[in-house]
């Protein structure tokens, strides 16, 4: 009987290997700088779109194992660490909100995108709300709710152009070919 | 295949496991972070401080797309504006006028009561280079970090009036927490009647007046500016407006533009906690001087008059 020998991969497996666990989490985090871009400034509004939460969203969906729950807080910290605002919030915000995604993920799979884009709506809105019900409980006061409705809303609405670029890189370079 | 159906369930386990220690770490993070501070601030300095140069290269295309949008617009204004420059020019002329005539009446009045006068302040420029970021914060941070004199609870002006304070400094970098921040206090005067007040932010994009005196009489279009108190940030520089909401409530309309903040000066102030007595300027001390030796004449003339 052969002897079956030990999987060895090459340098070049093992380097697409690392590029495949590293590529989500780095998109990751460039969503968290460009939350800080004061694209706003353009139409003088300083509305600003949850990217990283696009990002988790997307990739809870499509591709859970290589977006893990670890990806997602090291995402959260560092949206909390560059914002002035509570330490842990957003880690704390869009873990249970991945959770919650991961849970729901056979909802929208295979469904069309419409209902993809309605299930980021809800994701949204879960978030926001969560988001809203930490900060208030922390400031003992209701705070006011508009400023987190606009920035989910502005958020969904240009969801459908980030899920296409987050597609087209997931079919070009993450599906190896 | 085989070893792929073993692995399957396992792994769903071991991202079941890893959801759950994150949630708990989260969780343990955000109770952690309240009381832990220190720790915190340093790392978010850390953090800050590098992640503002990348900010700076990603908002100068931000910034050069605004400015040809405004640039745009203005060619389409721009028979109106000038006509309307030119009243406006007429007008401020007149303006100067009287501002010559108060200001030399001023240092006058400022001369007789000995009044300290206020050291020009200094500042540093620099660029707002990203946004809050977030719906329940509203900072900024600024390229003028420690280095280049930065510190805590410094004012932050733009060319309208008072946009923030600094809240943390990094050797690069500063946080600049806007008046609109829910956790933002500035100590104010609502002019013209001089009524004391606190401006409160709370997130929405028109601070709260509070803590006006009862029988105060402020109305919307009052002028609000800095009151002083304290001693953090100079008295005078302007806010904004006070407007009045369908619910009666009093807010501020503030003068600078939350959604267009670019250029800002970080004002370094001191409080002038030692002042110095001055001598009274030597145009007054001849004044005085004579009118000193007429009264001491006319004194010195009493008791020779009761003499006589």
């Amino acid at each position: 009987m052969a002897k079956l020998e030990p999987y060895s991969p090459t340098p070049a497996a093992r380097a697409g290997r690392v590029v495949m666990t590293v590529t989500p989490f780095v998109i990751g985090i460039v969503c968290v700088l460009l939350s800080f871009v004061p694209f706003g400034r353009i139409v003088g509004s300083p509305l600003t779109p949850a990217f990283p939460l696009m990002a988790i969203y997307y990739w809870a969906i499509v591709r859970p194992e290589m977006f893990p729950p670890l990806a997602v807080f090291g995402v959260g910290v560092a949206f909390d660490l560059l914002s002035g605002g509570e330490i842990g919030l957003w880690a704390f915000v869009y873990t249970v909100t991945y959770a919650l995604v991961v849970t729901q993920r056979p909802l929208v799979m295979n469904a069309p995108f419409s209902a993809f884009w309605v299930g980021f709506a809800f994701t949204a809105a879960f978030a926001g709300a969560l988001g809203w019900v930490i900060v208030s409980v922390i400031h003992g006061m209701l705070v006011p709710p508009g400023p987190v409705f606009w920035h989910m809303a502005v958020t969904v609405a240009v969801f459908p152009i980030f899920a296409m670029l987050f597609g087209r890189f997931e079919t070009r370079v993450l599906s190896g070919g | 295949m085989e070893p792929n159906r073993t692995a399957l369930p396992f792994r769903e386990f071991s991202h079941r496991i890893s959801l759950i220690f994150m949630l708990t770490l989260a969780a343990a993070l955000l109770l952690l972070g309240r009381a832990e501070t220190y720790v915190f601030d340093q790392a978010r300095q850390v953090v800050t401080d590098l992640a503002a140069p990348l900010l700076e290269i990603a908002s100068r295309p931000v910034a050069a797309t605004r400015r040809v949008i405004e640039r745009t617009d203005e060619y389409a204004y721009v028979f109106d504006e000038n006509e309307r420059l030119r009243a406006e020019n007429a007008r401020l002329l007149e303006w100067k006028e009287e501002a010559l005539r108060l200001q030399a009446r001023i240092a006058r009045y400022e001369a007789l009561l000995n009044v300290q006068v206020d050291q020009s302040i200094e500042y540093v420029s620099g660029r707002v280079v990203s946004d809050s970021g977030g719906p329940f914060i509203d900072t900024v941070l600024v390229n003028v970090g420690r280095e280049k004199g930065a510190r805590s609870g410094l004012a932050v002006i733009d060319s309208d009036g008072l946009v923030g304070r600094i809240v943390s400094t990094g050797p690069k970098a500063s946080r600049v927490l806007l008046l609109t921040d829910l956790n933002s206090r500035i100590p104010v005067v609502v002019e013209p009647a001089q009524y004391k007040a606190i401006l409160a932010g709370d997130n929405t994009s028109w601070p709260r007046l509070e803590y006006l005196p009862v029988q105060s009489a402020v109305s919307a279009g009052d002028r609000v500016v800095t009151s002083g108190d304290g001693g953090l940030i100079p008295a005078g520089l302007p806010i904004g407006l006070v407007i009045q909401t369908s619910s009666g409530e009093l807010r501020v309309q503030t003068f600078s533009d939350r959604g267009r903040l670019d250029f800002v000066r970080v004002l370094q102030y001191e409080f002038p906690s030692e002042v110095k007595l001055q001598d009274p300027p030597s145009v007054l001390e001849g004044a005085e001087a004579e009118s000193g030796a007429d009264t001491s004449s006319a004194a010195g003339d009493g008791p020779r008059a009761a003499a006589e």
